[in-house]
């Protein structure tokens, strides 16, 4: 080895020391604090999420009432895909991906309470913890006797009716009867107006999916789901939701994604859209002339089951599993602090979100008022086809909604076509 | 005979200055709708795509701006891209050396095993990449962004780095050994400076997946202090709602840096030693 | 010695973040795992499965069009331009940085634009098809027969990535060979076909090869665009990868990674076996 080699090694050394420090920052950071119990909560309320600032004020009211004995910090997590897939990532890895995070419960991230690293709450969660909550939301997340996530967030899928264009055809109230709903279907058609924005694109076939949901529910009864998926109740719900997108929705539904589909309800270019209560807060919404004139309700019952609706668990908060006793009841009490009905209510109020906490929160916008009331007024209410489903099957039924669409196959086809990926093993 | 080789000499440049101007509209395109966009309002953007803004909207920029931290993901974007870089030039450049200017047993094979690298898809690797960088106690650092970022584009590297050392003749090393150059001499005296293009192309490749890369910054850091620009450009995204509009004046802002960076390493770099172009 | 120093730092990376993601990878490909929990092996039944599985066997057939495609029209494309700027005309630099402009703006931005594009009622390229050429507006991304060939269309006319490499490699060419062309009375062509090709073929092959490399493993633009769909048509391995690591597939989604790497290292021996006279590693070896 000569001189001018060892420089040159030397030189590479001290280019990776410079980057070194970078490095043990990072590692100086965690263990510096002493007795305090860091938990560390990843996030998805920041940013533009509606729910970001409340939900800060709690954590740094939490904190300030703990100083020198627990603190929460936040991680944000933009992206909600990319935060999924590192929660999947992390937990694969055999690591926890913080001591607080949320999940979208479903029958594929069931999967994850088969493992050791989430704290399973059963234990915790008595007395009036437990009845603050919807007993539902609660049965719904508990499986194999394990409450290894607490229902949180929650959520209807109804219709939005823009009174403003039913108006145009001389109706003004929202379709009570199958027949209402067929008959201003085809008064919007003649007069040149789109009727709903369906969509075929994204993971998901979002809103279509809804609708698809609240057909197959009304046909079914709100355990449909439970059938088998080749059950007839899913083929004429598969044969509705074709009708839907081929006769009364705009030219571009096949392989639209979400944006697309509430873009044209936004711009007053259809006057039936699917969504939860989340999009009652946005900005872009309250700009548009018809903001006043929006109904939300369900659909009539176009089977047996009529005065149901679709909802769903948005998100659930799970906990990483420790050793340490100690770290466990800072999760519980920061947990217990977050979805008192006080702390809920002080979120749910200015964001218009729903909990699966029961509360008196009065949400300021006449559509979120109209959301709760809705959720109120329901007979029953079933999950959509994702939250029922889960992922596989789900993007299955949006690629294969497509070729419904373009009448590749037939109802009875489509429903044997995602059955498959329904019962794979 | 004469005009008829000018006719054909002004089609030429027709053709040339047609196929240059189309590819210079398609280039410009995104970039120009995403400048158009970032001044609406995404009502305006939902509602068209197309279409100038009814009011030009400043305040996306100021919203952009208003995010405290974009300054330090800034910054660290910066050390983290340039360090990679330095990082996977140096070991790819002595690797190069090796496997393009020497002959040993198992060098073929060595070599398409590197390149094969190309092929991977890295989302296949997200698994074992959290598990490496969490066990090793990087998690959340600069270091372990610089570490894979330069590792993912060792393959890349390597292909483009041996590229260029083959075609440098070899005349010219055997001239230097002759002239008593040592081993290590060679490449820090020949091999490096006359492939200085390729370096910079490489480098480029591997700015440019740093610079870009949002999958595993997202999956290795979970703190501002060690997060990366695309995490805030992301940051105008949640669950329910994306501010578009926001979203694309902090991309234009962070782009500017990133082209000024390409600017200045291919104009003064790549130029400075190619006097001996073609003029044509 | 030295040689295994040089060589040291790029091994020591490689099999940190290659070899030992590589060999988890095939390890899983083995077991039935689901991200959770243990892993049972299971022989080669995940092979068997994916092998017949008609979404994975369209995901093949894709990601060779995709190869084909950016090896044989993004490349071409590339070197034709990477050759008029080498003649340096007036602004070649800024062209040249304008270019690749497209590489440093976000794909989320340039996936938008491009699926506002198609929109079969608001697009432009319909407006385009309607107005000027009297045909009925198609939905591009939303057409099992169009979607494929529009995202592949987007993706191929952004040439500035394998244009830089070209460029590079052109700037080495010795001018002298031009002057003495010139003199020889060589048209422009005759000296790009005699002079500038045969010089940069080691390096057109090797760009060949890493275009192709990026077909085969595409994933990003087309997961943006249509998530692989309508009908499963635009899907790719690498999206059909990511959706079993979504459903908690894992030890499916490793199947399909060794697949695709296998699939791709014998896509690039047959591209190497065609060029093979230009292969620069056989050269050298002679």
């Amino acid at each position: 080895m000569t001189k001018k080699g060892l420089i040159l090694l030397l030189t590479i050394l001290m280019m990776m020391g410079t980057v070194l420090p970078v490095f043990a920052q990072g590692a100086a950071e965690a263990t510096a604090p002493a007795k305090e119990i860091e938990l560390r909560w990843a996030s998805i309320w920041v940013g533009a999420d509606s729910k970001a600032g409340p939900v800060a004020a709690i954590v740094e009211e939490f904190n300030a009432a703990n100083a020198g004995k627990i603190k929460v910090v936040i991680e944000p997590q933009p992206d909600y895909n990319a935060y999924e897939q590192k929660v999947r990532t992390s937990l694969a890895a055999g690591i926890a991906p913080a001591d607080i995070f949320t999940i979208k419960l479903n029958p594929t991230t069931a999967e994850f309470y088969n493992s050791n690293l989430l704290m399973d709450f059963s234990k915790v969660f008595t007395g009036s913890w437990k009845s603050s909550f919807e007993a539902g939301s609660v049965n719904q997340s508990t499986i194999g006797g394990k409450l290894k996530s607490l229902p949180f967030e929650t959520a209807i899928l109804p219709m939005w009716y823009n009174m403003d264009i039913l108006a145009k055809v001389g109706v003004t109230k929202v379709p009570q009867t199958v027949d209402e709903f067929w008959s201003l279907m085809d008064k919007l058609k003649a007069a040149g107006i789109t009727a709903t924005s369906q969509m075929t694109g994204d993971t998901n076939a979002w809103t279509s999916m809804i609708w698809f949901s609240h057909f197959a529910v009304s046909l079914g009864g709100p355990d449909v789901w439970s059938k088998p998926f080749t059950d007839p109740a899913f083929v004429q719900a598969a044969e509705y939701i074709k009708r839907m997108i081929v006769n009364y929705s705009t030219a571009d539904a096949i392989g639209l994604g979400a944006g697309g589909s509430g873009g044209h309800f936004l711009a007053g270019r259809t006057a039936v859209f699917s969504n939860g209560p989340w999009y009652a807060g946005r900005a872009d919404l309250a700009a548009t002339p018809f903001f006043k004139n929006i109904t939300i309700a369900g659909l009539p019952g176009f089977g047996s089951t009529s005065n149901y609706m679709i909802s769903r668990i948005q998100a659930n908060i799970c906990a990483a599993a420790s050793k340490d006793a100690a770290r466990e009841a800072a999760i519980v009490k920061f947990l217990q602090f977050l979805t008192s009905p006080e702390k809920v209510k002080s979120i749910a109020q200015p964001s218009g979100a729903m909990f699966a906490v029961k509360t008196d929160a009065k949400p300021a916008n006449h559509l979120q008022v109209q959301f709760t009331q809705l959720a109120n007024s329901v007979a029953v209410s079933a999950p959509d086809f994702e939250a029922a489903m889960g992922a596989e099957a789900t993007k299955e039924f949006t690629q294969q909604l497509s070729a419904l669409a373009l009448g590749k196959i037939t109802a009875q086809e489509f429903t044997k076509l995602v059955a498959l990926k329904i019962n794979q093993d | 005979m004469k005009s008829e080789q000018n006719f054909g000499t002004r089609l030429l440049t027709i053709v040339k200055w047609f196929i240059l101007l189309f590819f210079l509209l398609v280039a410009l395109l995104p970039l120009v709708w995403l400048f158009i966009n970032s001044f609406r309002s995404n009502l305006e953007l939902q509602i068209s795509s197309f279409g100038w803004p009814q009011k030009w909207l400043f305040s996306n920029y100021i919203k952009a701006m208003e995010m405290a931290s974009l300054p330090r993901l800034f910054l660290n974007s910066v050390i983290t891209s340039a360090s990679a870089v330095a990082l996977n030039i140096i070991v790819a450049a002595m690797a190069g050396f090796i496997l393009s200017r020497e002959f040993f047993k198992g060098r073929d094979t060595i070599y398409t095993v590197l390149t094969a690298g190309v092929l991977v898809p890295i989302i296949a690797f997200m698994v074992p990449y959290f598990s490496l960088i969490s066990r090793s106690g990087i998690y959340n650092t600069l270091f372990a962004l610089i570490l894979v970022y330069a590792s993912v584009n060792i393959p890349v590297s390597i292909f483009l780095v041996t590229s260029f050392m083959r075609s440098i003749p070899k005349e010219l090393e055997e001239a230097a050994i002759i002239d008593g150059c040592s081993f290590t001499q060679r490449f820090t005296k020949i091999i490096f400076p006359l492939t200085q293009s390729g370096l910079v192309t490489a480098g480029t490749f591997c700015f440019i997946y740093s610079w870009n890369d949002f999958i595993m910054a997202m999956l290795l850091t979970s703190s501002i202090e060690s997060r990366t620009i695309q995490l805030g450009i992301k940051f105008f995204s949640s669950q329910f709602i994306t501010d578009y509009t926001t979203m694309f004046a902090a991309i234009i802002l962070t782009i500017i840096p990133s082209v000024g960076a390409y600017m200045f390493l291919h104009n003064k770099i790549i130029s400075g030693l190619t006097a001996g172009a073609v003029k044509g | 010695m030295p040689r295994l120093l040089f060589l040291l730092p790029v091994l020591v990376l490689f099999i940190g973040f290659f070899i030992y993601p590589f060999l988890f990878t095939l390890g899983t490909s083995l077991t039935r795992w689901r991200g959770i929990g243990s892993m049972q092996f299971n022989g080669l039944k995940n092979y068997t499965r994916l092998l017949a599985d008609p979404t994975f066997r369209l995901a093949m057939k894709n990601n060779l069009i995709w190869a084909l495609a950016q090896g044989f029209i993004q490349v071409p494309l590339a070197a034709l331009v990477a050759m008029i700027l080498l003649r340096q005309p007036k602004g070649w630099q800024t062209l040249r940085t304008v270019y690749f402009l497209p590489n440093v703006i976000s794909t989320v931005a340039i996936a938008m634009m491009w699926t506002a594009l198609y929109n079969v009622q608001y697009g432009f390229i319909n407006e385009v098809l309607v107005k000027f050429f009297k045909r009925e507006p198609i939905n591009f991304l939303g057409n099992p027969d169009f979607a494929l060939g529009a995202v592949i269309f987007q993706a191929v006319i952004y040439i500035g990535y394998f244009m830089i490499v070209i460029l590079a490699a052109g700037m080495n060419i010795p001018r002298e060979l031009y002057e003495a062309a010139e003199i020889d009375g060589a048209s422009v062509f005759q000296q790009e076909r005699y002079i500038t090709i045969p010089m940069l073929r080691g390096t057109l092959v090797t760009t060949v090869t890493l275009a192709m490399a990026y077909g085969i493993r595409h994933f990003e633009a087309t997961y943006l665009m249509t998530q692989g769909g309508p009908m499963h048509s635009t899907t790719t391995m690498g999206i059909d990868l990511y959706d079993k690591m979504d459903a908690l597939r894992y030890s499916d989604a490793s199947t399909e990674g060794v697949l695709l790497i296998i699939f791709g290292s014998v896509m690039i021996v047959v591209i190497r076996k065609i060029f093979g006279k230009s292969d620069p590693m056989s050269e050298m070896a002679q």
